[in-house]
């Protein structure tokens, strides 16, 4: 009489496993864009839907999933993930080699390299093909700071030392390898990475094992030293922030915090062995992707609708209404767009940025272990040595990620 | 003797008035922060300048899901307590009173068990669930199944309590002609009211705090979230900016059910666990 | 040969258990009637036709549901098990075709061996139910009636009622992913061969022998730092949480203290109000920029920002404080219960011998605590190994170091260090190895405490 267990358990897996899985029905499309833009995207779907009624079959629905969440959906559940979806393009590289993009049909790569900056193609390009739609060209970082503390936003030192004198604290978020090449670069090193049309990493271009190497991290040293200086690049996390290295999507937060004292400009020079050179960074892009499909029609409408949600015209909408600032280039020439403060703080900016290529999901978790090391303390009191071995180390790592 | 009782008194009062801050101190800092009226981010102040009630109006507002999402965890939370403590209570009976093979080997395979890192078993599990349909839409069952299915593992306080009830009782009632089920339903649950009524506020307390899962099972479709999903992506994601008020104020309103419901049934949580963790 | 022949033991009982069972099954079927030797193929034909439809019916119900599943569904993904498919997604134009899921595979393909075995098992008893019954039958007695065997459930198999569900649901939505998490292991799916793009398959011990390799390039110090720290968070965090809770009871017990059950009630909050919100909280007012660094430097207290979760030792000091926070009103709440069942007996004689507060504190109260508690000191030490809401919402392991490899942070818990390589690098071949050796220590370690403890071992005694 055993039985009643063995029964019920079997009953149990019988009964549940044996429901086939619903089909996805074929007619159904699901977009995912951040919180900010669902609204928005809703819109112009609904205006490209009365332009096609050739689809008017198709359900199209739009989620609010960030552009993290999405990119790890994606990758979770190819199948149940949206069939269009937005996504900030350090992810890419991971997306593609996990299949989860399907290229661009060649006229619309041929329009999007045409109608977009140089960086943002380059920024949704895996090897020789392109793989996204870029949507935004302001994923880069420049300076916010408070006009009654900052006299002289030029100078890194300047600005700390007006925030030590104010009581205030200068924010960057050292450790993040997104913020932290802004002094590498600066100081002439370079940190990129090639692939192929899989989404493999072939070689390592680095050089931060050198003179110019221990220059920038000899200055990082100095700035995590300052009383005023704390980590973080978030203003919603700031809570003294007298100046800020941050992005446009913190703009209004930015004005919130500063009120009438708001100001911004592009990032200072600092202190490179006795000289004051210019901080560089990552010139960052937003982009588009689409899912590989079965259907040729459901391919053709992915296609159309990824196109234009990523045309000049909504790329301007989008500015107008949530205040990303566009890749497209006729958009971007747009008097509305050249006159916002920000935008053109981070313009300014970008002159000195290098596009964001792709980098492993390795090396961000490198750079957090660098700036942790300098925030620490460990390099207080090291000499030029010490730390070109640390760099070397780092170098070496970064490297041992492309194979 | 009593001068050194009244010093050694004074010194326990004071002890007990420094913890007492400290212990309360975070949920002071959350209610303040909850009402303050301006600018939404982190600050270094706590008291703030501008009282309000703006952050809980935006929660019930036509621009935040949140009722949605406070309801959903609320029924999983119910679903889960009352679920969870039926099969507890047959686990721990069928464990504590009858003696059949492969007792003591289900004991501590179930032990075991516990140990294997959850998370790595997630998306496992997730396409178990999809497999049912209970994903995304259907986050809100799926996340009840989950927790019901495994609660069998977590017997150990009620087991414990139970074998603490005499089982001469048993013998005397098998005397009488009661079956096993007559003695659990008329006997052993009236004697438990304290290990029921812990082991549902535990139940029902868990739900509230699912984050990273339940993300999983919503998959993006924000009608399956709970309030944990929901919230943290308040904090941790930069799509929004200035929320942390609305943040509090949330915390807070999950707060309340949970808080409330644990002080009226303090009395039975303390005897609860007590008696059961006498034999752990 | 002794030794040989003791080894051999269980393997040897093993077969002999099986060479009588299959003896018993041929013996079964030589010697059953016709009804019984049809049930062999449909099961509960013989029970139906004796009138047991309860027995009869829910076997037949049981074979008909398992087979078709095993058919309609499992089969498809079975067959693929020992390769995990081999049809690669591939591209027609710009349309994709998808091929073989090996995901899919690898676990529909368990649950089709999990069900087929349940099949197995249930052919077994049945042959043996109508084994019985001919038996009794032949020795004229009657057979159980269906209400007998229905009332059985309720009374002398009353445990299989209240454990089928229980164990049912363990069993797929716990065992069966662990299953599948540890074959894992022993294949190649990392962050290039993701389904249902592309094909992951059997690659025996390969990630065990990489595991081993990259030992020597810092990961295996890595490895035992992360290890290190967890054991040494776990024993504090257990540990220092008992005894400080301990106290804290015996304060607030303490005779001429009022108002006992409020400073119950203002400890026991931190239970009551969802970690979430009061951990987030909380690490964020010790952030360098938080409420407590800016009240200090307000007050003069310190010059300079205190690098709480900056510096590797203080953000692991602040994390096993902050822990106390949340894990001594709940040792109050078990140990003030427990102090009023210590009989008073003992105190009184204690006292009567001239024992001061200390000395009935160090013979009588601590040895009934951790005697009674000693199962639950353990629960709550494995619990905290892994302890993963603390450090996730505190700090996420930080700092990270560059003395450290692979992303590992100095307060990260083997479980967290594990979730940042699923997460990060979805390289969940070599998460599952590390999780399997982890479980595995935690395993042994933890069986062998428990059923040494005094209050497990004599489980009778107490009842």
């Amino acid at each position: 009489m055993k039985k009643f267990l063995a029964i019920v358990l079997a009953l149990c897996l019988v009964v549940a496993l044996a429901v086939p899985a619903y089909a996805a029905g074929d007619k159904t499309l699901k977009i995912w864009v951040p919180d900010a833009t669902k609204e928005f995207t809703e819109k112009q779907v609904a205006t490209f839907m009365e332009a096609h009624p050739e689809y008017a079959d198709y359900a199209v629905t739009v989620e609010a999933v960030g552009e993290g969440d999405a990119a790890s959906n994606m990758l979770t559940d190819l199948d149940a993930g949206a069939d269009i979806f937005n996504f900030a393009q350090d992810q890419l590289a991971r997306l593609v080699a996990a299949g989860a993009l399907i290229e661009l049909s060649e006229e619309n790569a041929a329009i999007v390299a045409e109608e977009n900056d140089a960086g943002s193609v380059a920024a949704a390009t895996m090897g020789d093909l392109v793989y996204a739609y870029p949507l935004t060209s302001d994923n880069g970082y420049f300076l916010y700071y408070d006009k009654s503390v900052v006299s002289d936003p030029g100078s890194l030192e300047a600005i700390v030392a007006d925030c030590e004198a104010a009581g205030k604290g200068f924010y960057m978020e050292i450790n993040s390898g997104w913020y932290q090449p802004a002094f590498f670069f600066g100081a002439g090193c370079t940190l990129t990475y090639d692939t192929d049309d899989t989404g493999a990493f072939t070689a390592c271009n680095v050089d931060y094992a050198s003179d110019a190497g221990v220059g920038a991290l000899k200055a990082i040293v100095a700035l995590a030293k300052s009383p005023a200086f704390h980590n973080g690049s978030s203003i919603g996390n700031a809570t003294n922030a007298a100046a800020i290295v941050d992005g446009t999507w913190d703009s209004g937060a930015a004005k919130d915090l500063f009120g009438d004292n708001y100001a911004c400009a592009k990032l200072p020079t600092f202190d490179l062995n006795g000289e004051a050179v210019q901080m560089s960074g990552f010139g960052g892009f937003k982009l588009l992707g689409v899912k590989p499909q079965t259907d040729e029609e459901k391919l053709a409408l992915c296609d159309e609708l990824a196109l234009f949600l990523s045309s000049g015209e909504v790329q301007l909408a989008r500015f107008e209404e949530v205040g990303w600032g566009p890749s497209n280039l006729s958009a971007k020439a747009d008097e509305a767009v050249q006159a916002d403060e920000a935008l053109s703080a981070l313009g300014e900016q970008l002159a000195f940025d290098i596009p964001q290529g792709q980098y492993p999901g390795d090396y961000w978790s490198l750079a957090t272990a660098l700036g942790d090391s300098v925030i620490a303390g460990d390099y207080n009191d090291a000499d030029d040595a010490a730390l070109l071995e640390a760099l070397q180390s780092f170098q070496d790592t970064c490297i041992s990620y492309a194979k | 003797m009593a001068r050194r009782r009244k010093i050694g008194n004074a010194i326990v009062y004071l002890i007990l008035i420094v913890m007492s801050i400290v212990w309360l101190f975070p949920f002071i800092g959350l209610v303040l922060q909850s009402f303050r009226g301006e600018y939404g981010g982190m600050v270094n102040y706590l008291v703030p300048k501008e009282f309000s009630l703006v952050n809980y109006q935006f929660l019930f507002s036509d621009s935040s899901k949140f009722i949605r999402w406070y309801t959903n965890t609320l029924i999983i939370a119910l679903f889960v307590a009352l679920l969870q403590t039926l099969i507890v209570i047959c686990v721990s009976y069928a464990l504590s009173r009858m003696r059949f093979k492969g007792r003591k080997a289900l004991m501590n395979i179930w032990l075991v068990l516990g140990m294997f890192p959850g998370f790595l078993t997630m998306i496992c599990l997730y396409y178990l669930l999809k497999q049912l349909g209970l994903t995304e839409a259907g986050a809100v069952p799926g996340l009840i199944l989950i927790s019901v299915a495994s609660s069998g593992m977590g017997y150990y306080v009620c087991k414990g309590y139970f074998d603490t009830i005499p089982k001469s009782l048993d013998e005397a009632a098998i005397l009488d002609g009661a079956t096993r089920a007559q003695i659990l339903v008329k006997m052993i649950i009236p004697l438990s009211k304290p290990i029921i009524i812990y082991t549902a506020l535990v139940a029902f307390m868990a739900p509230w705090c699912d984050y990273i899962f339940a993300s999983y099972v919503a998959f993006g479709n924000e009608n399956g979230y709970n309030v944990a999903v929901a919230m943290t992506r308040w904090v941790w994601t930069n799509d929004y900016q200035g929320y942390f008020t609305r943040f509090c104020a949330g915390g807070i309103l999950v707060a309340i059910p949970v808080t409330i419901l644990f002080m009226c049934l303090q009395k039975y949580y303390v005897e609860g666990v007590t008696g059961g963790s006498v034999k752990g | 040969m002794g030794v040989n022949a003791r080894e051999a033991g269980p393997i040897a009982r093993f077969f002999r258990w099986l060479g009588g069972d299959l003896g018993e099954i041929g013996a079964s079927f030589a010697q059953g009637d016709w009804k019984s030797k049809l049930s062999f193929l449909i099961m509960g034909f013989a029970q139906l036709c004796r009138g047991q439809w309860v027995r009869g019916l829910t076997m037949l119900a049981l074979e008909g549901g398992i087979l078709f599943y095993v058919f309609r569904f499992g089969w498809d993904y079975l067959r693929h098990i020992l390769t995990l498919g081999v049809v690669e997604t591939h591209k027609q134009g710009r349309i994709t075709v998808w091929g073989d899921n090996s995901f899919l595979i690898l676990l529909y393909g368990l649950l089709t061996i999990v069900a087929i075995l349940a099949l197995v098992y249930l052919w077994r008893l049945n042959i043996r139910q109508n084994r019985e019954a001919e038996q009794r039958l032949a020795a004229g007695k009657r057979l159980p009636t269906n209400r007998e065997d229905l009332a059985s459930l309720f009374d002398k198999n009353f445990d299989k009622t209240l454990l089928a569900l229980p164990v049912t649901g363990i069993f797929v939505f716990t065992v069966l992913p662990i299953i599948f998490m540890i074959c894992i292991a022993f294949t190649n799916y990392d962050a290039t061969h993701q389904p249902p793009a592309k094909l992951f398959t059997w690659v025996g011990l390969e990630n065990f022998k990489a595991l081993f390799g990259i030992g020597g390039e810092g990961f295996g110090g890595t490895f035992f730092y992360v290890l290190g720290w967890t054991l040494v968070w776990a024993f504090f965090a257990t540990f220092l949480t008992y005894f400080l809770g301990m106290a804290v009871a015996i304060m607030i017990n303490k005779k001429g203290i009022k108002l006992k059950k409020l400073w119950r009630t203002i400890l026991v909050m931190t239970i009551a109000v969802p970690q979430f919100v009061s951990l987030l909280y909380v690490g964020k007012m010790f952030a360098s920029d938080g409420l407590v660094n800016a009240y200090l430097l307000k007050w003069g207290w310190i010059q300079q920002a205190i690098p709480f979760w900056d510096n590797a030792l203080y953000a692991r000091i602040l994390i096993i404080v902050i822990n106390l926070w949340i894990g001594i009103p709940y040792t109050m709440l078990i140990v003030t219960g427990l102090l009023m069942n210590i009989p008073a007996e003992l105190y009184e004689s204690a006292r009567i011998d001239g024992a001061n507060a200390f000395q009935t504190f160090r013979k009588i109260t601590l040895p009934y605590m951790l005697f009674v508690t000693g199962p639950f000191l353990l629960t709550q030490f494995i619990g905290n190994l892994n302890n993963f809401n603390v450090i996730f919402l505190l700090n996420r392991g930080r700092p990270q170091s560059m003395s450290l490899s692979n992303n590992a942070g100095s307060t990260d818990l083997l479980v967290t260090w594990l979730y940042k390589m699923t997460i990060n690098d979805s390289n969940y071949k070599i998460a599952a190895v590390i999780g399997i050796m982890v479980f595995l220590v935690t395993a042994i370690i933890s069986l062998v405490v428990y059923n040494t403890m005094p209050s497990v071992k004599d489980e009778e005694g107490f009842q």
